[in-house]
């Protein structure tokens, strides 16, 4: 449970987030704060970058839907970066292994959690596209498949220290979810070390912040 | 129910600190529209010095550090800021390095972070225009062309190529 006090002080204002969309490993001695939410849950992971290629760190998910939370080691690896004088790619493997625990009165004990995953993107100054998955196993509480592309636009370049603006529409994909595909239009909005997003899900009308934080 | 409460107010503050140190550490950044992408020389500013190529390249891991070349289609000048500009003043070496996969204000920050670290270094600006990290040394610094490579893949980034001196300047000899 220390791991998990841990990682609820981290998860804090845990009604927003951001998705791994936005570089998941930092530079090297790094840290970032990362908050997500979706449709069905809200997350929160601080990592640090030990190297350019991979971090680790503690993050925290609470299941709104399904009433337990997820506390977990989760790293992510730079499998790939691809370099141009315009564009930069990148593939990243993703995991994390835990403990869900039953919350809000759920009577469900303590459960081994794992999920693991892929990430892709490509990005211009201008341009944006990006996948993304996940499968978790969380035991007695469930399993699930989610996948989620992402692409979108910046109407101006910004240059170092601008504010910048992306226009985006995210499709999210979860086929056990009554719902299985959802609609996000977004905007994000970063400068500096601080990256915001705001957008609604036009299927499921739920809003969507997502926030990370860099240092 | 308090907690979380109690927690989200122990991470904001922490992130204004933060902010508010990183601002008083690198108050340049703030100012970053002032700067001017120079491709001539100004001649009130101070001589830099000769090339100075110390050539100490470290062993490197598995990523090559070496600049893909020593000379590159780009030949943009150094970005001139206010920071950059008295660094210049203050006879410090002029280096313009270009860099690949710099599309966004982190790759900026990786940039900043990475570099401003660095005792040689007396100022820094990333342009996002001329994909370029662009530097002054302090005077009498060295820091070779394979140590800004190697830095530059620390904030996970390339180097394609570096010019210095004179030629960082935008002149032709």
């Amino acid at each position: 449970m220390r791991l998990a006090l841990v990682v609820a002080l981290v998860t804090a204002t845990s009604i927003s987030s951001l998705k791994a969309w936005s570089r998941p490993v930092s530079y090297a001695g790094g840290w970032t704060i990362i908050e997500e939410s979706d449709r069905q849950a809200s997350s929160a992971l601080i990592h640090y970058t030990p190297s350019p290629n991979w971090s680790a760190g503690i993050r925290t998910e609470v299941n709104r839907d399904a009433d337990y939370a997820i506390y977990s080691i989760h790293p992510t690896f730079l499998a790939k970066r691809w370099f141009g004088a315009d564009y930069q790619g990148n593939f990243y493997i993703h995991g994390g292994a835990g403990v869900a625990t039953g919350i809000n009165d759920n009577p469900l004990g303590d459960e081994l959690a794992t999920y693991g995953g892929v990430m892709a993107d490509w990005e211009t100054r201008t341009l944006f596209i990006g996948y993304r998955n996940r499968y978790l196993n969380s035991g007695h509480f469930g399993d699930q498949f989610m996948q989620a592309v992402r692409a979108g636009f910046a109407p101006y370049k910004g240059d170092s220290g601008d504010l910048h603006t992306w226009l985006m529409l995210e499709i999210d994909h979860r086929p056990k979810d009554g719902e299985p595909m959802t609609a996000t239009p977004l905007i994000r909005l970063f400068k500096g070390p601080l990256l915001l997003e705001a957008g609604y899900n036009l299927t499921v009308n739920q809003p969507l912040f997502n926030f990370t934080y860099r240092f | 129910m308090h907690l979380p409460i109690l927690m989200s107010f122990l991470v904001n503050v922490a992130a204004i600190f933060s902010v508010t140190a990183n601002a008083q550490e690198h108050p340049d950044h703030n100012h970053h529209a002032e700067h001017q992408h120079t491709m001539g020389v100004d001649p009130t500013q101070a001589q830099p010095a000769e090339q100075n190529h110390d050539n100490d390249d470290e062993s490197l891991d598995t990523h090559s550090a070496a600049p893909a070349s020593k000379t590159t289609a780009n030949t943009a000048a150094l970005t001139r800021t206010e920071d950059i500009d008295t660094a210049l003043s203050a006879g410090g070496e002029p280096i313009v390095a270009d860099v690949l996969g710099v599309v966004c204000d982190f790759c900026a920050l990786a940039m900043n972070k990475i570099f401003s670290k660095r005792g040689e270094v007396a100022a820094i600006y990333v342009d996002l225009d001329t994909k370029t990290l662009n530097l002054v040394l302090i005077p009498g610094a060295t820091l070779s062309d394979g140590r800004i490579a190697e830095l530059a893949i620390q904030a996970g980034y390339r180097v394609a190529g570096i010019r210095r001196g004179t030629e960082a300047l935008g002149r032709t000899s």
